[in-house]
């Protein structure tokens, strides 16, 4: 699978030590859950003030996201069909590289030599921005966050919030040296002024730059439109200043109607940003009319498959009624723990631990999965009822069924799965284990370092008990 | 009324007061409690890991053992989440076995479940000085709605308050093998745990779930803390010194 290249999801593990020893990130995190947390439990607590309910809200989303997938050649056409007749271009690409091909090639036709984002995760998976760069387009992120992670030479850790895993101080020295002024001491008190600095850098690129790139939060196959969730009005900018606007996003965005968009925004945003609204919705359909004070001269949606249609009809269908809030990682004990770059590519947290695998090849990814505590944090918030641990689940079974566990870890489960199906000899090595624990923790209680679970030990104790297993104690008990 | 204890591998090995503390509890009820003999491990991990014919097997060998009781009682969230949950799931295309597991479903409870929601009898009254909190383990509370019933039985121990921590419902980081497997990540997360419970300042935190309380016990240790006692719920309703 071509998109493996950049992926460094095999060194989940090392990458993660790192994660945790690194303080300023720590710092970055632990100040960000709780707002996330708290902001999304308001928002749905708010439902209520509407007469709903949240479980009752999420299943209703799930089923039609449901519909959506069970027919999605059929909405796929008609959106096609109706984007087409508002005067839009409507093009397929199988896989990021055929999208940045698209991209480059419509850049050229019209003579751009810059171009203006709005954040698309969907552009990370193609890897455009290098490939505009090649082609010597520059593009520009305009997401303030994105704009922080551009300027830094990063990607985004989180698929909402791309720079959460940066210091306010981190952020004043990008802004100091890029732009060219004597850094300050900066608290969160100075975020307004750092946003309209970066603002009046952006808006030079708004108005010079001749092509705008966005992703869409759902395409609507009734009317053709693309709906934009956004909360900065970069978007706003981003798809009516350039004259030309490329629209990039995965096939299972789709929608069937205004209706079901409606419905699926009353989750979106309060699972995301705890908002009932988010600042803008804006639904772009078709080109600049007649009379029109603005909007591109030319659109051209870009549909992307990407591994997704692989999805359909498998194992792991669910996965792609994903709308991208955010509140699986949210809500994420692994994922605050470490940040969205230990995940080593694209989509981090639950998504990530179950998108990662399936798009750039299970062979790929094999931490993933099993980076999950299994505590469904992530399920219960979910906006749509993916059941990520279950899919988390189905992976971790698709390795050991295509051999690709650690023999170590084979050979150790297998031993211990025969000794557990033979009672008698299962309470003699157990009688034997409890000693031998009791006799490392010599007394004390506790081991401090146990060579079977170093990784256990190196931050924890193991606290044991008196070297007697219950059921010795309890057949000790029984004899008179 | 005949009753299984399902004591579990882990509390065979690390904890067997869990075991007798369980036992005394069920007793009371005026039940006969029986512990099946053959009884080793409900092939949780073997779940976990992704391994489908060893938790097959280990289901079928659990299901055999236990289905002849009134009920079967787990003292972990956990285990019982394995087979009230995954037993059906495991073994629904198998015609012999899906009605097995899904009766045995039907009957097997987690330890505060039975005894608040199936036995409905009132505690033997027991005594605690001091002040505790509360760790709602994953499985027991999202895999089976267990929320209330642990907070009623602590409410009738004498002498006894509770004081809820922050985010008493996040995860503590235990995971089975995700614990032994992604150590560092699993300490960073019981670490936020432990800074919870030393927030609320109580006497014990105490929870339904070995694996979760040994996890907590050994980074509370690590850290220092040596007076902070690590109960499982089973002991503190219990009362009294076991083994």
């Amino acid at each position: 699978m071509a998109a493996a290249g950049r992926s460094q999801a095999m060194h989940f593990h090392a990458r993660a030590g790192e994660k945790v020893r690194n303080a300023v990130l720590q710092r970055a995190l632990q100040k960000a859950k709780p707002l996330f947390v708290g902001k999304r439990a308001k928002g749905i607590a708010s439902l209520a003030e509407d007469g709903l309910d949240f479980e009752m809200l999420r299943s209703t989303g799930k089923n039609i996201r449901n519909r959506n997938l069970a027919d999605l050649d059929v909405w796929l056409d008609i959106f096609e069909e109706r984007a087409t007749a508002t005067g839009a271009e409507v093009l397929w690409a199988r896989d990021g590289a055929e999208v940045s091909r698209l991209v480059v090639d419509i850049a050229r036709r019209h003579g751009v030599s810059k171009v203006v984002k709005s954040k698309s995760m969907l552009s990370e998976e193609a890897q455009l921005n290098e490939a505009l760069a090649a082609a010597g387009i520059r593009p520009v992120e305009t997401d303030l966050g994105e704009y922080i992670v551009q300027l830094a030479g990063e990607t985004p850790s989180h698929i909402i919030a791309p720079a959460v895993h940066k210091t306010i101080a981190e952020v004043e020295a990008l802004f100091a040296k890029e732009h060219g002024r004597p850094p300050e001491t900066r608290t969160s008190a100075d975020i307004p002024a750092m946003a309209q600095e970066a603002r009046a850098v952006l808006r030079e690129h708004f108005l010079s730059a001749e092509m705008g790139i966005s992703g869409a939060n759902f395409l609507i196959a009734e009317t053709g439109s693309a709906a934009l969730v956004t909360n900065e009005g970069n978007g706003r900018m981003v798809t009516t200043l350039p004259k030309v606007h490329v629209v990039i996003t995965g096939i299972e965005k789709i929608v069937p109607t205004l209706e079901d968009f409606a419905t699926l925004m009353r989750l979106l945003p309060r699972s995301a940003t705890g908002q009932a609204i988010s600042n803008y919705v804006s639904l772009l359909t078709g080109t600049k009319r007649a009379g029109d004070h603005d909007g591109p001269e030319k659109t051209v949606f870009i549909l992307v498959d990407n591994g997704r249609a692989n999805l359909l009809g498998s194992d792991y269908q669910d996965m792609l009624r994903c709308i991208r809030c955010g509140a699986c990682m949210n809500h994420c004990p692994v994922y605050f723990s470490l940040g969205g770059h230990a995940y080593g590519w694209v989509y981090p947290g639950p998504m990530g631990s179950v998108l990662t695998p399936l798009f750039t090849g299970i062979e790929n990814a094999l931490d993933l999965p099993h980076a999950s505590t299994g505590c469904n944090q992530c399920g219960a918030v979910c906006p749509v009822a993916i059941p990520l641990p279950t899919l988390m689940h189905r992976l971790r079974e698709e390795q050991n069924e295509r051999g690709l566990r650690p023999l170590s870890e084979r050979l150790a489960l297998k031993a211990w799965a025969w000794l557990a199906g033979k009672p008698v000899l299962y309470r003699w090595f157990a009688r034997r284990a409890a000693r031998y624990l009791n006799w490392l923790a010599d007394g004390s209680g506790r081991i401090r370092i146990f060579g079977l679970a170093p990784e256990w030990t190196a931050g924890r104790d193991l606290p044991v008990s008196s070297g007697r297993t219950f059921h010795e104690l309890y057949s000790a008990r029984k004899k008179p | 009324m005949r009753l299984a204890l399902y004591v579990t591998c882990l509390v065979d090995l690390m904890r067997p007061s869990v075991g007798f503390a369980a036992l005394r509890l069920l007793e009371a009820t005026g039940g006969e409690v029986v512990v099946p003999e053959g009884q080793t491990c409900c092939g949780q991990p073997a779940w976990s890991a992704g391994n489908r014919r060893q938790a097959l097997d280990l289901a079928k060998k659990a299901i055999a053992e236990l289905e002849g009781y009134d009920h079967v009682v787990i003292p972990s969230g956990s285990c019982a989440d394995q087979i009230r949950n995954v037993y059906p799931q495991l073994l629904a295309d198998d015609p012999h076995w899906a009605p097995r597991a899904r009766a045995l479903a039907g009957r097997s409870h987690e330890l505060t479940s039975f005894l608040v929601d199936v036995a409905k009898t009132e505690l033997v009254a027991s005594e605690f000085a001091g002040s505790v909190t509360y760790h709602d383990s994953c499985k027991g509370l999202r895999g089976l709605g267990i929320k209330r019933q642990p907070r009623e039985l602590l409410a009738k121990v004498r002498g006894l308050s509770l004081e809820e921590m922050a985010d008493c419902e996040e995860c503590c980081g235990f995971g089975g093998a995700f614990s032994v497997k992604f150590g560092a990540v699993s300490t960073q997360i019981v670490d936020r745990k432990c800074d919870a419970i030393a927030a609320v300042g109580a006497d014990a935190v105490v929870g339904g779930d070995l694996g979760c309380l040994i996890n907590i016990e050994g980074r509370l240790r690590r850290r220092g803390d040596e007076t902070t006692r690590v109960l499982h719920i089973a002991e503190v309703l219990a009362g009294g010194d076991d083994c």
